[in-house]
């Protein structure tokens, strides 16, 4: 019915527009009466995107054509309607859109609904026309094609032996570099494989021991069983993937909502789901149809008081869960339909009240429309959800559906997670839009695919890929990964973790982090399950303590919305508290006691503290340096204080704080 | 020499500005994320102020305690609550229309320099939580939020950038995160989105001021500069070159050179209060207020950007007087009283005033019997007996969030006005020139010469300074 309805006024618009196909161009007076272009040069983003996007869009983008026009991108503007071109470039006076938003034609004037373009922005645009439109690259209002759900499975290219080697994300790899012209380069070197491999797995930089053994080692597949190792180090790796995904599931040790009750932690049952490496499919069912363990996700997190409707608990887990599992943002759609995906508001009620406990009113930007949404999944065909049941059994039917391997995208977000985590950006960017497409679609769709056949375990896929010549190529600087034309070239140069950095240097000053901060470990149950980390180190790790001012200036996450990605860049504030701030001076201060405390000659201490930090020794230049640092026969306290600024001065080191 | 510093630093021009700027300044404004998206009617706004203070009186300042005094009703054993307005008399105050509460006699002296905002109404969240008023007041959006929210602080930081490139564009001064409500406080205190970098520099403590900008404790100054040269030569020749990654590395040795330079910066002194002479510094030394007052005033000088110095919010403490509301109100008057105006006359005297724009502001105002507004009555949270038979009950306790004071002084304000006005009895609510949050900011950034439609892209979508861009600038407090 409705549908007809839409057909009839679309029908009565087409008319109204034929009726003015054939208007003759603008009288010069007309043009006269235009308000000027404005004198300066315009920025397509700055100046003339708000106009667009708030006066135009709503008919002419999207797939909107009304009139046949479409502004999604420069050309079909520029192709105009069926009444023919509606821009001249260069020539604002002459391009009937000016005409036509200056209220000129009095039966037509854009744009049709909502407040008329004041002269400003009728300038504005005039100018952007004199000016040849200027357009941004690759922008295009036309929402993102939706990526396919179903899993796709590629069959690999031949193995071409010699060249890519077996694995399989080297022989999808192998036409995608030859297409794109690059001539990939050697492998890197062990220490550097293992300083990668180690930091990435398990989160720690390796012993300079772990290191000489690898080396050593002559076996043809020893960083495949390193690697193997490594993973099979169940403490070591929860934890360092404990702070993942306390980031993505918004899930910290303090924060707000808890005052009120209005916000529950799930560290007890992520640690164990992380140490036992529960099946990704398991783990998300047992996130949406929790045990009171696991309950905190869906939860969201509830302040006292009156709360805006689109950020009501149930659409706060309808929002997390579209983006943390499926790479779909829906925050738009929680409010109105959204103007960036093909997400209604619709849709985002219906996900939200499969887990409310009542009806759940749709309300249009925080006004109550009278209407419910049908209780649906975004996918229903993955699934029906049975309204009249009970809450508990709803969420049951949504875990499933939403696990279900007709689901491709479930596989496909995770795998490309972890993918960036490792390579330093995802096949698909941002990794929370996966809709976007993906630079290489079968290597994306071969990984999801083949962690599905692998039971969704997830240290199957970190594995995958770790084996692969692809991550052990050498470093890539790359200072915008957010390009268009990104090409993959190799792993790409990125900072230690917050959690990384204190780890590390806890490890180099033999103390333990939280004892050293004066902070105490956030948790109780978990220390049990989590504190046994590697042999011989002490103290429960970085991902264990509460939040501080360094954990925070190096970028711990504030875990009140779901974060995927970590700041990349160093800042000041940053710099500032890793200068003076006092958890790292006091950590260093103990470190350095304990160095001098080992009384080695000078040259040796220099020499242990290389490769402690760094897994190697210092050259010529290096050594010197530190020596004179440390002076030639210094009181012990001063030798102290030279060891703690030499201690300082490596940690600071690009070569220390860079995964490369 | 603090004057010129300044006036060389001042953006009459903001190419000018960004010429005269380091080089990491610039990057951090060139780099382009998240991008600004400004609604194109916007047209270039001429900044009335290139600082900003923020006052916080946090825990609900009662106006009509302070500077929207009512009939005043003595204290006596069998009063009733609902007689009492205000527990203090109204004094005399250099503008002749405009009378406020006994114990800011200094304040009244300076009020021909300021403005008086008797119409705020605070947003209205429901049942009351300090904290999450606070942190609408400074970001303009009532949490949660699918996004982070910026604090205004860091939204200036972020579309200006620091006024003297040495000193910190968003310093927070007075506010400590290990009492009560720590985290709600936290969830503000930071630049959401907008990225770590533009988020507050922060000083929980003015009289430790200086140990946020000196080398780590114990080590002396000559020290420090020997390790940074150490570091430096070390980094020449540290091989990880040969990795190719001198944009990553750049980053990290450029990150240090800055706080290398605020550290070693002359405009470091000015966060050492006790080079202030002593008449002066007494003059402001209430507290740690006071003494951020004092600070703020320092770091004017060298051209701080946005400066927020607050009385501190820890619940049922400070202005969140849940009982014996008079006599505390009479204190917390003695601790704002002095630094406030000596704020406003020092910075005047250093001909600073003129472009600083002072914001004394709370997150809402208490009464003795409204709890939330008038047409809306929220849970109650405070015990009020009809008949008061001790000190204690004499006093506003309930959280009132239809009518408070906002005081702005400097940055382009009108002086000595009064705007908008409110019922001389009970429930005393805002009868006229009614100011939401939104327009506050508006002004404020107006101030700054910031529109309050300006957006910042996250997502794919627009997040405007002000909600939805709808705050309007408070045409009539502009001079």
């Amino acid at each position: 019915m409705k549908r007809i309805m839409k057909r009839v006024v679309q029908f009565i618009a087409l008319l109204l527009l034929a009726v003015l196909v054939g208007r003759p161009r603008l009288r010069a007076a007309d043009a006269e009466a235009l308000p000027p272009p404005v004198d300066r040069q315009v920025d397509f983003h700055k100046d003339i995107l708000a106009i667009l996007a708030n006066s135009c869009a709503k008919c002419h983008a999207g797939g909107q054509k009304k009139g046949g026009l479409s502004i999604d991108t420069r050309e079909s503007l520029l192709t105009g309607g069926e009444s023919g071109p509606v821009v001249v470039a260069g020539k604002s006076a002459e391009s009937r859109l000016v005409a036509l938003v200056a209220g000129l034609e009095p039966d037509a004037v854009m744009p049709a609904q909502g407040p008329r373009l004041s002269a400003q922005q009728i300038g504005l645009l005039r100018a952007w026309i004199d000016q040849g439109l200027p357009w941004e690259e690759g922008f295009s209002f036309k929402k993102t094609a939706s990526a396919p759900l179903e899993p796709r499975r590629v069959s690999l290219p031949p193995d071409s032996a010699g060249s890519a080697g077996s694995n399989p994300i080297d022989r999808l790899l192998e036409p995608y570099f030859r297409s794109a012209g690059f001539e990939p380069g050697a492998v890197v070197d062990d220490r550097a494989f293992l300083r990668r491999a180690s930091l990435d797995l398990v989160g720690l930089m390796p012993s300079p021991d772990e290191v000489d053994q690898l080396v050593r080692d002559k076996a043809p597949d020893k960083r495949q069983q390193k690697i193997h190792s490594l993973l099979k180090n169940d403490q070591p790796y929860a934890t360092h993937w404990l702070t993942f995904w306390n980031d993505a599931l918004r899930n910290d040790y303090r924060g707000t909502g808890y005052i009120d009750g209005g916000r529950l932690q799930i560290t007890d049952w992520l640690a164990a789901a992380l140490v036992e490496n529960m099946p990704y499919d398991r783990f998300v069912r047992e996130l949406i149809n929790p045990t009171p363990q696991a309950a905190g996700f869906i939860k969201g997190i509830v302040w006292r008081g009156v709360v805006n409707a689109s950020q009501a608990a149930p659409m706060q887990a309808a929002q997390n869960i579209s983006q943390v599992f499926l790479g779909i943002n829906l925050k738009c759609a929680s409010c109105h339909d959204s103007f960036i995906n093909d997400w209604k508001l619709a849709d985002a009620y219906g996900l939200a009240g499969i887990f409310a406990d009542g009806p759940l009113e749709m309300h249009r930007c925080d006004q109550p429309t009278g209407q419910f949404a049908p209780l649906q999944f975004l996918y229903p065909q993955l699934g029906s959800i049975d309204p009249k049941a009970p809450t508990a059994e709803r969420l049951k039917q949504l875990s499933e559906a939403i696990t279900r391997p007709e689901n491709g995208r479930l596989a496909r977000t995770i795998v490309n997670r972890l993918w960036a985590r490792m390579l330093g950006r995802g096949l698909v960017e941002p990794v929370d839009e996966m809709d976007n497409p993906p630079w290489s679609a079968d290597l994306l769709d071969y990984l999801a695919t083949d962690l599905a056949d692998h039971g969704y375990d997830l240290k199957h896929t970190i594995e995958l890929i770790a084996s692969s010549r692809a991550y052990q190529l050498p470093p890539v600087d790359e200072a915008d990964d957010s390009r268009h034309d990104f090409v993959f070239r190799g792993p790409l140069v990125r900072r230690i973790s917050a959690e990384q950095f204190v780890d590390a240097v806890a490890d180099l000053a033999g103390v333990d982090y939280a004892e050293a901060a004066a902070k105490p470990p956030a948790l109780t149950p978990s220390q049990s399950t989590l504190s046994q980390t590697a042999a011989g180190r002490a103290g429960a790790r970085a991902a264990l303590v509460n939040a501080d001012p360094l954990l925070i200036a190096l970028g711990r996450s504030n875990r009140e919305q779901v974060v995927t990605d970590r700041p990349k860049t160093a800042t000041t504030l940053q710099a500032l508290e890793l200068t003076n701030g006092t958890p790292l001076s006091a950590l260093l201060e103990k470190g350095a006691r304990q160095w001098a405390g080992r009384k080695l000659e000078p040259a040796a201490l220099v020499a242990a503290i290389y490769r402690a930090a760094l897994r190697r020794l210092p050259s010529d230049q290096e050594r010197g340096l530190a020596l004179e640092l440390l002076g030639s026969e210094p009181a012990e306290d001063e030798t102290e204080v030279a060891i703690e600024d030499l201690l300082w001065a490596i940690v600071m080191l690009p070569e220390y704080q860079l995964i490369y | 020499m603090n004057d010129m510093h300044r006036s060389q630093a001042s953006p009459r021009n903001r190419r000018d500005f960004l010429r005269g700027a380091s080089a990491a300044t610039l990057s951090a404004l060139a780099a382009g994320y998240p991008h600004a998206i400004l609604a194109a009617e916007e047209e270039k706004l001429r900044p009335t102020a290139d600082t900003v203070i923020v006052l916080w009186m946090g825990g609900g300042m009662a106006a009509t305690e302070t500077f929207d005094p009512k009939r005043h009703t003595p204290y006596e054993p069998g009063l009733e609550s609902n007689r009492v307005l205000s527990t203090f008399e109204s004094i005399d105050t250099a503008v002749d229309s405009i009378k406020i509460s006994k114990g800011l006699k200094r304040t009244a002296a300076v009020m021909d320099r300021g403005t008086l905002i008797r119409s705020y109404t605070a947003g209205d969240l429901g049942f009351i939580l300090h904290s999450r008023h606070q942190y609408h007041w400074h970001t303009g959006y009532a949490p949660p939020q699918t996004v982070a929210a910026p604090h205004i602080g860091s939204v200036i930081a972020r579309t200006l950038g620091p006024l003297n490139p040495a000193v910190p564009a968003f310093i927070d001064i007075g506010q400590r995160f290990d009492l009560g409500e720590g985290e709600e406080l936290k969830a503000f205190h930071q630049a959401g989105f907008l990225g770590s970098q533009y988020g507050p520099f922060l000083i929980p403590q003015a009289d430790e001021a200086m140990a946020s900008v000196r080398p780590p404790k114990g080590m002396g100054p000559d020290r420090f500069e020997n390790r940074y040269k150490f570091y430096k030569k070390l980094a020449a020749q540290s091989p990880i070159g040969k990795f190719g990654s001198d944009y990553q590395k750049e980053s990290l040795v450029r990150s240090l050179d800055n706080a290398h330079l605020l550290l070693s910066s002359p405009a470091a002194k000015a966060f050492d209060l006790s080079l202030e002479p002593k008449d002066s510094y007494d003059r402001y030394n209430t507290g740690q207020f006071g003494l951020g007052c004092l600070l703020a005033r320092r770091l004017t000088e060298v051209g701080a950007r946005f400066i927020e110095v607050t009385t501190e919010y820890i619940p049922f403490k400070n202005w969140d007087t849940h009982d014996n509301g008079h006599t505390r109100l009479t204190d917390l008057k003695a601790m704002i009283d002095s630094p406030l105006s000596q704020l406003v006359l020092d910075l005047e005297s250093r001909g600073l005033l003129n472009r600083t724009l002072i914001v004394l502001a709370s997150e809402f105002s208490r009464d003795m019997m409204t709890e939330g507004r008038p047409d809306k009555q929220v849970k109650d949270q405070v015990e009020v007996p009809n008949v008061i038979q001790e000190l204690k009950y004499y006093g506003m306790h309930r959280h009132f969030t239809d009518a408070g004071c906002v005081l702005l002084f400097g940055g382009g304000m009108k002086r000595g006005y009064l705007h908008g006005k409110t019922a001389d009895e009970r429930p005393c609510k805002t009868i006229e020139g009614r100011v939401v949050i939104e327009d506050l900011h508006a002004t404020i950034y107006r101030a700054m010469g910031i529109s309050p439609k300006l957006a910042y892209e996250i997502e794919r979508r627009p997040f405007y300074v002000t909600r939805d861009g709808l705050g309007q600038p408070i045409r009539e407090v502009f001079a």
